[in-house]
């Protein structure tokens, strides 16, 4: 196939204007054939521009890229994705089997009635099956969503928040298809802002703000990246300060002190200048961010 | 495109237009029909009954007032349901998943075109057809070329399909819809002002009107449909008297070349609205 050495997703500095506003402003990403990759920011950051753009619903205004080895747009790629929006509706005078029997007519390859059947019991609506749309609740709907997106086995499933309307337990049922999904080798692009489906889930995530990615990467490489450390120590205060200054900027957390921009490498010359400076040493523990706090400092950076 | 010419389908059946348009039909044909059968025995108000002559003559009449009345109804049941067709499946979100899927955005508004087409000109036949029947057994007349002028009306609603489909893809239905209806209303005004214009041998206005009708050839068609239900007496008869025949006669169709317009002035708009469609964010 033509994308199986190339990237899924691999667009190059895509931004997108609508008017006089501008929706997104600089997205370069790359995602990697089987990666369940995570794409995060807040409200109004142009997540969904960026999902409609990969899936050629909108236009980019300047960038350019490539969806499983063919141009933005092209309708080749088409052929093997699949996609939930976040607006999520269904012709709701059809029932549930007939919009998949409709979207397996029109994903352009073979779709068995088994294949339909298996999306609906995947979704847990086969009790349902035969019900007008009109009669779901919206949690059913977007389970519906799922099941069109999932419809014909795609490489490349884009789910734009799906389980926004979800209750806990089908949020469960959809982790544990993403893990299927992962199991399976099917890439799956996600845009959340629910950071702990994220975290559960993604094996590279990509934070958007005000139209730009801000970070890239694992989980751990963008939680590694606050180097902050804990001290646990006992001295003369003002003196015990004035060491770890030297070091990055204190702040007192809980009874201890958080140091924070201290290099891992450097973590040993700090607990020798505390030795040095005659303080008594209980406790240095480098700190991790949680995603939270990780988002949150990113995304509040760009907003400054 | 096959698979969205019969989701359509499905969707009208659903949402019951069949259903109500078949009641309409039933309505409009068994009154009318009524007042045709009633018409044949009324007498005159010296207690005469009216000669079969004069009731042919009424007939003739009225069944141009009714089809014009129908071409009201047509136009708008075809922007009502052209409209909300394309414009509600974008402002819902229903066609997201769709337009995702490997078909051209071309390829679904041509399927939708194609299906609301049949069903508007299917509608104008059976409704047209059953009118005549009911109105040939109530009084024994038939207009000249009824097969023609249904086909020339189906065009007229074809003519707004196409028109409200281009206004869709880029205005919600109502304001299309309203935009289409008004259009539709000054094309049927240019086709009076190209009537008087003529009439009074001024170019001016009668330039005005044939503009109009170019622009949006529904009331080209609407004439060319009128002329095919007029008794060839009656044309005579207009003719000769050198009166203005009003908006609801024409001495004269619509040249043949406006035919050959109308089709291309459909083809343009679906072009144009393929592009328009292709071009738009969703």
């Amino acid at each position: 196939m033509a994308y199986d050495n190339t990237p899924v997703i691999d667009v190059h500095r895509l931004a997108k204007r609508y008017g006089g506003v501008q929706a997104l402003a600089d997205l370069t990403l790359r995602v990697q054939r089987g990666e369940v990759f995570g794409f995060l920011g807040p409200n109004g950051a142009g997540k969904t521009t960026s999902v409609k753009l990969l899936v050629g619903l909108v236009h980019a205004s300047a960038g350019s890229g490539s969806v499983l080895g063919y141009r933005l747009g092209d309708r080749r790629a088409r052929k093997r994705l699949g996609y939930l929006p976040e607006l999520f509706r269904y012709p709701d005078w059809l029932s549930a089997r007939e919009v998949l029997h409709f979207h397996a007519r029109v994903c352009g390859h073979p779709v068995t009635v088994r294949a339909v059947e298996d999306a609906l019991l995947l979704v847990g609506l086969a009790a349902r099956a035969g019900d007008r749309v009109a009669t779901f609740s919206k949690g059913m709907q977007q389970r519906l969503g799922l099941a069109v997106a999932l419809l014909g086995e795609p490489d490349l499933v884009v789910l734009d928040e799906p389980t926004s309307a979800l209750d806990p337990s089908g949020r469960l049922e959809v982790r544990e298809i993403l893990h299927r999904l992962r199991a399976s080798g099917t890439t799956v692009f996600l845009n959340s802002h629910l950071l702990t489906e994220v975290e559960q889930v993604c094996d590279r995530i990509a934070i958007v703000t005000k139209g730009r990615v801000v970070a890239q990467g694992t989980i751990a490489q963008i939680l590694g990246a606050r180097n902050a450390v804990r001290v646990r120590a006992r001295a003369n205060g003002a003196a015990l300060e004035a060491v770890l200054e030297r070091f990055g900027n204190v702040m007192h957390e809980d009874g201890a002190l958080v140091v924070q921009g201290v290099e891992n490498g450097r973590v040993p010359s700090m607990v020798n200048a505390l030795v040095a400076a005659n303080a008594e040493v209980f406790a240095v523990e480098p700190l991790s961010a949680t995603l939270e706090e990780r988002f949150l400092e990113l995304t509040s950076e760009r907003g400054r | 495109m096959i698979d969205i010419v019969f989701l359509t389908f499905k969707e009208l059946m659903r949402r019951r237009f069949f259903a109500g348009a078949a009641i309409a039909t039933a309505l409009l044909v068994g009154i009318t029909g009524w007042g045709f059968v009633y018409l044949n025995g009324i007498h005159t108000a010296h207690g005469a009954p009216v000669t079969h002559l004069e009731v042919l003559t009424m007939t003739a009449v009225l069944l141009i007032l009714i089809a014009y009345l129908f071409s009201f109804l047509l136009a708008m049941a075809a922007v009502f349901i052209a409209a909300p067709s394309l414009a509600n499946d974008i402002e819902s979100g229903v066609l997201l998943p769709v337009l995702t899927r490997p078909m051209s955005r071309t390829e679904i508004l041509a399927g939708k075109a194609v299906a609301l087409a049949i069903v508007v000109a299917a509608y104008a036949f059976v409704t047209g057809a059953g009118e005549f029947v009911v109105v040939r057994a109530a009084t024994g007349y038939l207009p000249p070329h009824p097969a023609e002028m249904l086909a020339f009306l189906a065009l007229s609603g074809i003519v707004m399909i196409a028109l409200a489909l281009l206004l869709s893809t880029r205005m919600p239905a109502l304001a299309a819809s309203i935009v289409a209806i008004v259009l539709f209303i000054i094309a049927r005004l240019g086709g009076i002002a190209q009537s008087i214009g003529t009439y009074y041998d001024n170019e001016t206005v009668r330039h005005a009107g044939t503009i109009t009708q170019l622009l949006l050839p529904s009331d080209a068609m609407w004439q060319a449909a009128l002329y095919r239900m007029e008794p060839a007496s009656m044309i005579a008869s207009f003719s000769a008297a050198h009166v203005w025949p009003g908006p609801f006669f024409v001495t004269a169709p619509p040249p043949g070349a406006m035919l050959a317009w109308t089709i291309a002035w459909i083809g343009a708009m679906g072009l144009l609205a393929a592009r328009s469609f292709e071009l738009r964010d969703v």
